[in-house]
């Protein structure tokens, strides 16, 4: 493709939005270097890079969030300096932030109404609220309150939140990291209508390769802060990407079965790893007739009943928001159960109370780590030790020397890149804070490990690196419960397949038996 | 988790008292350090604060000059009084004790995420329970007077009860209900000492305040040495112990661990199994304790009887020294006395002819001086972070 310029003749539009020669260090990283990228109106840029390499910097330095260190931003053939999102706004950038930036306790249409000049009008503000979503069949309740929400809704209402400001070039960021399959074709259904019909221009960040071959016109590749490769999309192929973004030959089969998005999911199924029947092995969770509602009133859980074996994988799928995160708070002793009990091995345990589940033998790898997995502000150290302080004081006075022990010990056995142990989390890349949490819950030898969506927001090889070890654990005897968003990964996992909707299983089924529309149906809450 | 503990750049080691480099903002990749959120060098750092004291003390030189006084005279005054001789010494660090205990219990509230800012009223309280004891229990001896500091410190956690107990039972907020209960406080004081069963002075007549009974010689702490030689109150023994008690178990011990870790990230904390709204309740009992323990140490080591002023503002004093603190136990020791030095000169230059209003203005200023240059740190960090927002940063990312 070549340079779009003001002045040429029609038919080779100006490019909406180009970075040239754009540099961006912090101090001796280069996290941008030289960039050079073009988007046009009326197309979908894909944006292909694995975690650092660089993405996220250089969609800051198009919002100004971040002031580029050498080259320039042109804007329609203009160069322009962006210095706040303000800025970026007038010009016409919006973005969708992989972390979202929406108020919890406001509703939905006063979220949109921030920012908004002049009188804040409920009425006018629901009603474009309700244009827009109806206009890209995107399901959002303007009155909602925002922490009521799921994950998959709060995007959507910041992908409508975006497209109220009627924006030339529409930025998402990691957007399917939280929807399920359907959620994601509708998004690309919505982009494409967004582009073709609107003649806007998109760009979309991602690493999962089959989501750029599906949804792109052209692709960008992006490694260490340099752009690799850019080409159309037709005619890609996922290996070719993934070569190119990760540098490195992968086998697709296996190593990135992951990492290629849903689109395929129904094609990418693999073959069992190991299908010995695991239905004589002893049941080491069970759930019986769990019932939860919510402070508000909302039903969290209605009946939901499952049972789990020694050494199996259980992958739990359906719609985000039907009870996975109340299942998951069930199992991390932080909600309370109206009726119905838990049993962990053999054993029942009460609901609710701080520490019991953990105490009894389960595992947790919640879903957002940030908030629940782990302590941002402490050390390594100390998150890798903080469940389970016993073994490392003597009469609550706490042991330097074990504590160091089992740090290093850990970071050792499951290969955390760490500069010191005193480093505090929050120093740490995604994949890594991901690993310290998932050492800490296998450290105690669980007997059942609970892991929410453990690959969101990671890259290829950290999602590699987990898939293994959550198999490894099962290998060894751990039943691990597999709540997850992406079929994909459920489907390459685990043993047994089982589906929730609203608050309950509505269905099971042995991977050998998995029928993907089967699936479906029942996700979407019909019996099948 | 409360604005004061993030704003205040809790640094949080093992092991290391000492303040920590601001930890550095994730780079992309998690490698970088971004431009301007690197460590302050130390010299920067003691520059900023000879800078923020010498503004002080500047503005209060020339408050001093438009009141028709003499900086030159008053300068010296507050140093005659505070830590020339031996004798100003003592007040020094008389007036430091019961500043350094509400500090440390400040401190544990604090970094377990529970803004307890009613120290004022436990202390009022805690000094109330202490007289009562000291006053009604005979024969008045030795252990009657430990009885007495322990019903202090029972009185003011009784206080931060009342606030735990709103808090994890109906959720009120720490920082509302905590500041209203001083104001209760003050009222309950009043009405004990207009009661002649309660704390009313013998033989006084008519509606009036009054104040309390003295305390018998045999139930105030032992001072150790005498005016003009060195001398202190064994409440600064008390303080120093306590300091140092709490200083260890935060950072030492798998309690002063899951505090910190509730008041980093209360979540996580329970899904690791803390016990939120049972070690919210001892944090805030602990810190009403020290309060009440402040304010028996202020009766039973200075006041010795109790007057309607009798907290006479040590509780407000000691929540400053740990925010000037940073809410380290240790470095609240050496704030403690500070503070206690500018008080003992504030209360020497007051018998210079200075107006007290003035000094209390000149005080202020070198306590914002103190809370000045981490303020400013922090508010640069952020910017910096923002600044290098580039990185896949972490939750709270600026957006």
């Amino acid at each position: 493709m070549t340079d779009g310029r003001v002045g040429e003749p029609p038919g080779s539009p100006t490019p909406s939005l180009e970075a040239r020669s754009l540099t961006k260090r912090f101090g001796a990283v280069v996290a941008c270097d030289c960039v050079e990228l073009t988007v046009r109106r009326g197309e979908i840029l894909g944006i292909l890079g694995q975690n650092g390499a660089g993405k996220t910097t250089l969609m800051n330095m198009f919002l100004g969030l971040v002031r580029p260190d050498e080259g320039h931003i042109a804007v329609n053939g203009r160069p322009v300096v962006i210095d706040d999102p303000f800025k970026a706004a007038s010009f016409g950038l919006a973005m969708v932030h992989q972390h979202f930036s929406l108020i919890g306790p406001l509703r939905v249409w006063e979220n949109m109404a921030l920012g908004e000049k002049g009188r804040i009008d409920e009425a006018s503000t629901v009603r474009r609220v309700g244009e827009v979503a109806e206009r890209y069949g995107l399901d959002v309740d303007p009155r909602a309150r925002v922490d009521d929400l799921s994950t998959g809704q709060r995007q959507r209402a910041e992908i409508v939140k975006c497209l109220i400001r009627d924006p030339d070039v529409f930025i998402l960021d990691e957007p399917t990291s939280v929807l399920t399959a359907a959620e994601s074709v509708e998004l690309f259904r919505v982009l494409r209508q967004v582009v073709q019909e609107e003649q806007r221009a998109v760009v979309l960040i991602s690493h999962k390769l089959d989501e750029v071959l599906h949804a792109t016109d052209r692709v960008t590749i992006m490694r260490s802060g340099r752009v690799v490769a850019e080409r159309p999309t037709a005619g890609a192929t996922a290996a070719e990407l993934a070569r190119e973004m990760i540098g490195r030959e992968v086998s697709l089969r296996g190593d990135l079965s992951a990492a290629v998005g849903h689109l395929e999911a129904p094609a990418a199924v693999t073959a069992p790893a190991g299908d010995a029947p695991a239905d004589r092995r002893p049941v080491v969770l069970a759930v019986r007739d769990a019932r939860a509602v919510a402070p508000d009133g909302r039903t969290l859980l209605d009946g939901l009943s499952l049972e789990l074996r020694e050494g199996e994988i259980l992958g739990l799928a359906g719609v985000e928001g039907n009870g996975q995160k109340a299942l998951g708070d069930l199992l991390a002793s932080v909600l309370d159960l109206t009726g119905g009990t838990v049993e962990v091995a053999g054993r029942e345990v009460a609901s609710g109370r701080a520490g019991a589940m953990a105490e009894a033998g389960v595992g947790m790898i919640p879903e957002d780590r940030h908030v629940c997995g782990s302590v941002l502000d402490m050390s390594v150290a100390d998150n890798l030790v903080m469940g389970d302080l016993r073994s490392v004081s003597r009469r609550g006075v706490l042991r330097r020397r074990k504590v160091l022990e089992v740090a290093h010990r850990l970071i050792d056995e499951f290969e955390i890149s760490v500069g010191s142990v005193d480093a505090p989390l929050r120093s740490l890349s995604g994949g890594n804070q991901q690993r310290v949490v998932l050492a800490r819950e296998l450290a105690r030898s669980p007997r059942v490990l609970v892991a929410s969506q453990p690959t969101r927001g990671l890259d290829v090889g950290a999602i590699e690196y987990m898939t293994a070890r959550l198999r490894r654990a099962a290998d060894a005897g751990t039943a691990v419960l597999l709540i997850s968003s992406e079929l994909e990964e459920i489907l390459e996992l685990a043993d047994r397949v089982a589906v929730i909707h609203r608050g309950r299983i509505v269905g099971e089924m042995g991977r050998n038996e998995v029928d993907v529309d089967r699936l479906g149906l029942m996700m979407g809450g019909q019996a099948a | 988790m409360t604005g004061l503990d993030r704003a205040s750049g809790v640094t949080d080691v093992v092991a290391v008292p000492a303040p920590s480099p601001p930890s550095p903002s994730p780079g992309d990749g998690g490698a970088g350090t971004a431009p301007g959120a690197r460590a302050w060098s130390t010299a920067g750092t003691v520059l900023l604060y000879v800078a923020s004291l010498a503004a002080a003390f500047g503005i209060s030189a020339l408050l001093v000059a438009l009141t028709h006084g003499s900086p030159s005279k008053v300068f010296p005054a507050m140093y005659d009084g505070s830590v020339r001789s031996f004798g100003s010494l003592g007040y020094t660090l008389d007036n430091a004790a019961p500043l350094m205990i509400v500090a440390v219990g400040a401190i544990v509230s604090t970094r377990a995420g529970l803004f307890n800012i009613g120290q004022e009223g436990q202390l009022t309280i805690g000094a109330m329970a202490g007289a009562f004891v000291a006053l009604k229990v005979h024969p008045a001896g030795g252990p009657v007077l430990v009885l007495a500091l322990l019903a202090a410190a029972a009185g003011g956690a009784l206080w931060a009860g009342l606030v735990a107990l709103l808090r994890f039972w109906r959720g009120v907020e720490v920082v509302i209900s905590s500041l209203l209960l001083v104001f209760v406080a003050g009222q309950v004081l009043s009405y004990a000492l207009s009661r002649a069963f309660l704390l009313r002075e013998h033989g006084a007549n008519g509606a009036n305040l009054t104040e309390s009974d003295q305390l018998s010689s045999k139930v105030q702490l032992p001072h150790f040495g005498s005016y003009p030689h060195f001398n202190f109150g064994s409440g600064l023994l008390i303080a120093l112990v306590l300091a140092a008690a709490i200083g260890l178990v935060m950072t030492r011990t798998t309690l002063g661990f899951r505090l910190r870790m509730l008041g980093h990230n209360a979540t996580a904390a329970k899904h690791v199994g803390v016990r939120a709204a049972w070690l919210g309740t001892v944090a805030l009992l602990v810190s009403g304790a020290c309060a009440g323990l402040a304010g028996g140490v202020l009766l039973t080591g200075q006041a010795y009887r109790i007057t309607p002023t009798i907290s006479n503002n040590v509780g407000w004093n000691g929540l400053l020294v740990a925010l000037v603190a940073r809410n380290n136990a240790w470095v609240a020791i050496g704030v403690a006395l500070g503070f206690g030095a500018l008080q003992a000169g504030g209360g020497f230059l007051t018998t210079t002819g200075v107006p007290t209003d003035l000094v209390n203005v000149m005080e202020a200023l070198v306590v914002l001086a103190a809370v000045f240059p981490p303020a400013l740190q922090e508010v640069m960090r952020r910017r910096a972070r923002r600044a290098a927002a580039g990185a896949p940063v972490a939750v709270g990312a600026p957006a």
